[in-house]
């Protein structure tokens, strides 16, 4: 075979897979990039940022907008659900490939096409969108408002296409989980993470239309002139909002469930335990993302809807919590009684736990209406999303990476690094964050690109936690390095891997590493669930699930 | 300990005070599980950590007397959840649902990228010939309840007055009415809270609460002002 | 200076958004031309903005969008230097004219404005009277609708040199205010005809 057969035209999940899975880390630096750019600017503003140069409000707002966007459709998204969808789905049921191959490398190309356009639109005449990754009409869908009359559109188009990317991905993710599966695979014989991958496909097909009428409909009203968002010819810009939310909210727990399923696969076998209650887990994150449907106004309480309304999605927003704490309680409850070994994948998913818990108690705050009067659109909204996002797409993905890597490639990556990397991206990620809930409970509003107008905001005190929070940033880029250097070195020349270094249960490690075109030499028969370690009367505390009693 | 937020930001509006008790509620019902799970997943971490020879134990976590350490704490959760609800939708009601009777009204109009406000004037009514438009500067008196006016003339814009804890997008084509009573002198700063384009960052305002003296003091010098044109 | 080099260049990049990559302006923004005017004036009228003197009237709603522009680059006294020299050193946009007026008439009524703009409309700086030839003509229009209201030198305080144009400003009816912006137009296509020397 051709390096072009092989490498780009494949219809090898695994290479599709580490095609998304390079494409989406490729985007997340440049997305990191970003905001190294922007921290610069609030920690020193009007001054020239190294690597860049001066920041003006325009390009200011192109960068905060398009990171937000970068980091959710084409880091976040890329790398959590296709990636690790594609390589693991197959694997972990013991199948050869995908049931639909050729829709997964369609996939990625319209995925990879829309990356390109959305990369385009930053060199185009006015420059890059910078209407907020939210992109709220009327600012969003008139030239005159938001004076990047190409940027707009480009970033609309490549953010629908995206979503188009997905939904072949996730037709072939459902029914590859499915049909697929191996012989005597029950369905809760299924190692959570595919569950979870599942299911959050299927959030991400319910709740993508809507937004993709809506960004068919923005588009006219860009380009063609039509009125769907603009009240002075009967329409309404806050249905756009609506369309967005609807999409918006379940989203989140799209890019969090197969983050939770990597880190339970990960917790179970670096504390050799049973993952506590599966069944619970299960049926919580179906409530999860059934009750995800319920929530999306919390983000549009004092953006003029009914003010009754927003009773009704405290309530909702509120109870979300009970599911959610369950699941985590869960997750810790599996650590009692186990054997811990502190590999750096388990680090970070130990990190995750910890991190995330942050992330959803503050969320609280931000769902109940009254308190979110003061907090809406303040950095405390950012700290609290970035203390989800972050573990979700950053800290559990380098979990998952640091877990099936020996998988990938044969090779194990570094542990002495790979723990200083642990710590170099923990301790930043919380001195960025922790500071910017303070700031934001002290009224600094998002997307204000220099507070020297603002006299009650540009005092000493405030500015000092802005530089921490800045300085914190570019030590975690700096750390990543390390990171990209092990990765790529270990690659070529890690310590090699046998078929099962970890000692786990699942059907991925029955195959060769890294598995051959086809994956199995012998598909493998299912006689048990995926985490039966430490069971009483076995010589060994694991008990893979292909092996006969 | 319940006005902590008033360390970070002064609390200059009657509601201010209402809503800062609630983050409080919130901060201290959220970081008492928030340090539970914290503190019970530490405390695993560090007496479970591999030692030689200690063989991890089984456990399917289905069986009744282990699910009760999830359910228990479930059920309280929820019980704590309720009571968030309760004082949410209580402070939210008086802030945003109830509308008190106004001692005056004022308009506020955002464009790209500057504030307007029409005040009353010496008559107290709006759309009199002695109506004061200022830009930029907005000025109430203390102790006395203000209906707001919120229009826009372009895009989505969002009055926001952090001292008052007080925020509402403006939507094209509509006005929003709401209100706020200031409890303390002094200048602080309006902001914009929604995305409104380049200008969004410096799009400033500044809010004098003065005492009435001070308040007819200005009103004077703005009608000579508007007598001269 | 020679790490300020460039910077009148890097900081005009917040202005092109509405004043175009040249200066050249867009009407439908409401930011007039500004390439080659006088770097005293540009520098006056930045100051004017950021100070409150223009911009802060409510029926003044191009200068609203203008005033916190002008505050951001006033934060740092080096960019308003800079991008006055800057922009002065742009080349003077050709404009097609917008406005219908009688330039006969005009010229008229342009001997009063002679005084301080000179006979070309070339400007004066000890009179602090800008060049008017060559401007955006709607804009001039505006102004002169605006000084005429008071929106724009209204109060002599804040403005004295605003507020020493309103009562010329005030003379003119709006018909008079287009002959007189048409004349200013037509002195400005002779200049360009006119073979340099």
């Amino acid at each position: 075979m051709s390096f072009w057969q092989k490498y780009v035209f494949s219809v090898d999940h695994k290479v599709i897979g580490m095609q998304y899975l390079l494409t989406g880390i490729l985007m997340g630096v440049i997305g990191a990039y970003m905001s190294y750019v922007f921290r610069m600017q609030l920690a020193f503003p009007g001054k020239e940022v190294p690597f860049f140069g001066l920041v003006t409000a325009a390009e200011y707002n192109a960068l905060i907008t398009n990171h937000g966007s970068i980091m959710i459709f084409w880091f976040a998204m890329p790398v959590l659900i296709a990636a690790f969808g594609n390589f693991l789905i197959p694997l972990m049921i013991g199948a050869d490939d995908m049931v639909f191959p050729r829709i997964n490398r369609l996939s990625y190309q319209i995925f990879l096409l829309s990356a390109v356009i959305l990369i385009v639109s930053f060199f185009v005449p006015g420059g890059g969108f910078g209407g907020a990754w939210t992109a709220y009409p009327p600012l969003s869908a008139k030239a005159e408002y938001n004076l990047t009359p190409w940027g707009s559109s480009l970033w609309l188009l490549a953010v629908a296409l995206e979503f188009v990317a997905f939904l072949l991905g996730g037709i072939n993710f459902i029914t590859t989980l499915m049909n697929s599966r191996a012989k005597g695979m029950k369905y809760l014989d299924i190692p959570i993470v595919l569950w979870m991958i599942v299911i959050a496909s299927i959030l991400f097909m319910a709740s993508v239309g809507p937004l993709i009428a809506g960004a068919i409909m923005l588009l006219f009203d860009q380009l063609i002139g039509t009125g769907f968002f603009d009240p002075s010819r009967g329409g309404d810009p806050v249905l756009w909002q609506h369309l967005f939310w609807f999409f918006g909210h379940p989203e989140v727990y799209v890019v969090l469930l197969p983050a939770m399923g990597i880190v339970a696969e990960v917790m179970t076998t670096f504390s050799r335990k049973k993952l506590f209650a599966y069944k619970t887990v299960l049926f919580t994150t179906i409530a999860t993302g059934v009750l995800s449907f319920f929530v999306w106004a919390h983000h549009q309480f004092i953006a003029g809807i009914d003010p009754r309304m927003a009773n009704i999605f405290t309530v909702t927003t509120v109870l979300i919590s009970i599911p959610i704490a369950e699941m985590l309680f869960v997750y810790i409850a599996t650590l009692y009684g186990g054997s811990i070994r502190f590999t750096t994948a388990m680090l970070f998913a130990l990190a995750f736990l910890a991190t995330f818990l942050i992330g959803g108690v503050t969320g609280i705050f931000l769902g109940a209406s009254g308190a979110d009067i003061y907090f809406h659109d303040t950095y405390f909204v950012i700290a609290h999303f970035h203390y989800t996002f972050v573990p979700i797409a950053v800290i559990a993905v380098f979990a998952g990476i640091y877990y099936w890597f020996p998988k990938m490639f044969g090779r194990f990556m570094n542990e002495t690094l790979g723990k200083i990397h642990f710590w170099g991206t923990f301790l930043p990620f919380n001195t960025i964050f922790l500071p910017l809930f303070f700031t934001g409970a002290a009224g600094d509003h998002r997307r204000i690109f220099t507070y020297a107008n603002f006299p009650q905001l540009a005092t000493p005190g405030l500015q000092d936690l802005r530089i921490i929070a800045t300085v914190s940033v570019v030590i975690l880029i700096c750390f990543q390095f390390l990171f990209f250097w092990n990765f790529f070195y270990s690659m070529f020349r890690g310590a090699k891997a046998g078929k099962n270094p970890w000692n786990a249960n699942t059907l991925e490690w029955v195959a060769p590493s890294p598995p051959p075109h086809g994956n199995f030499d012998v598909f493998p028969e299912v006689y048990r669930g995926p985490y039966e370690f430490s069971v009483p009367g076995r010589a060994q505390d694991f008990w893979p699930q292909n092996e006969k009693a | 300990m319940l006005d902590f937020m008033s360390l970070l930001r002064e609390s200059a509006s009657t509601f201010a005070r209402d809503i800062d008790h609630l983050i409080a509620w919130v901060a201290i019902l959220g970081g008492f599980w928030w340090l539970i799970a914290e503190g019970v997943l530490v405390w695993l971490i560090v007496k479970f950590r591999h030692k030689e020879g200690v063989r991890a134990q089984y456990i399917t976590g289905e069986k009744k007397e282990e699910m009760k350490w999830i359910h228990w704490p479930h059920n309280l959760i929820l019980l704590c959840d309720v009571a968030i609800i309760i004082m949410a939708i209580n402070v939210w009601y008086n802030v945003k649902q109830k509308l008190p009777p106004a001692d005056d009204t004022i308009r506020v109009i955002g464009q790209q990228w500057s504030w307007r406000f029409v005040h009353s004037g010496k008559d107290g009514i709006l759309g009199t010939p002695d109506d004061v438009e200022t830009v930029e500067d907005l000025h109430v008196q203390v102790g006395k309840t203000y209906h707001f006016k919120l229009e826009t003339t372009d895009v989505l814009h969002n009055f926001s007055v952090p001292v008052f804890r007080l925020k509402q997008d403006s939507i094209p084509g509509r006005v929003i009415t709401g209100w706020f009573k200031p409890t303390m002198t002094g200048t602080f700063d309006i902001q914009c809270a929604e995305m409104c384009g380049i200008g969004h960052g410096i799009m400033m305002g500044r809010i004098h609460v003065q005492t009435p003296e001070e308040y007819d003091q200005w009103l004077s010098t703005q009608q000579k002002v508007a007598q001269s044109h | 200076m020679s790490q300020d080099e460039g910077r009148g260049e890097r900081a005009y990049k917040l202005c092109t958004y509405c004043h175009g990559e040249q200066g050249e302006g867009r009407q439908d923004l409401a930011s007039p031309s500004i390439a080659g005017l006088p770097e005293w004036y540009l520098k006056a009228q930045l100051t004017k903005f950021s100070e409150g003197a223009r911009g802060l009237h409510p029926q003044d709603l191009g200068g609203m969008k203008m005033r916190p522009m002008a505050r951001t680059l006033f934060a740092n006294q080096n960019d308003i230097d800079a991008v006055s020299k800057y922009v002065a050193g742009l080349p003077r946009p050709q404009l097609q004219p917008t406005v219908k007026g009688r330039p006969i008439k005009g010229q008229a009524t342009f001997q009063v404005c002679v005084s301080c703009h000179g006979e070309n409309a070339q400007g004066n700086q000890a009179l602090n009277a800008p060049p008017l030839a060559g401007a955006s003509d709607w804009y001039l229009v505006t102004q002169l609708k605006n000084f005429k209201a008071g929106i724009r030198g209204g109060d002599p305080v804040k403005d004295p040199t605003g507020a020493s144009m309103r009562p010329m400003a005030t003379a003119l009816s709006p018909k008079a205010m287009a002959d007189v912006v048409s004349y200013i137009n037509l002195l400005h296509q002779k200049q360009q005809q006119q073979p340099k020397q």
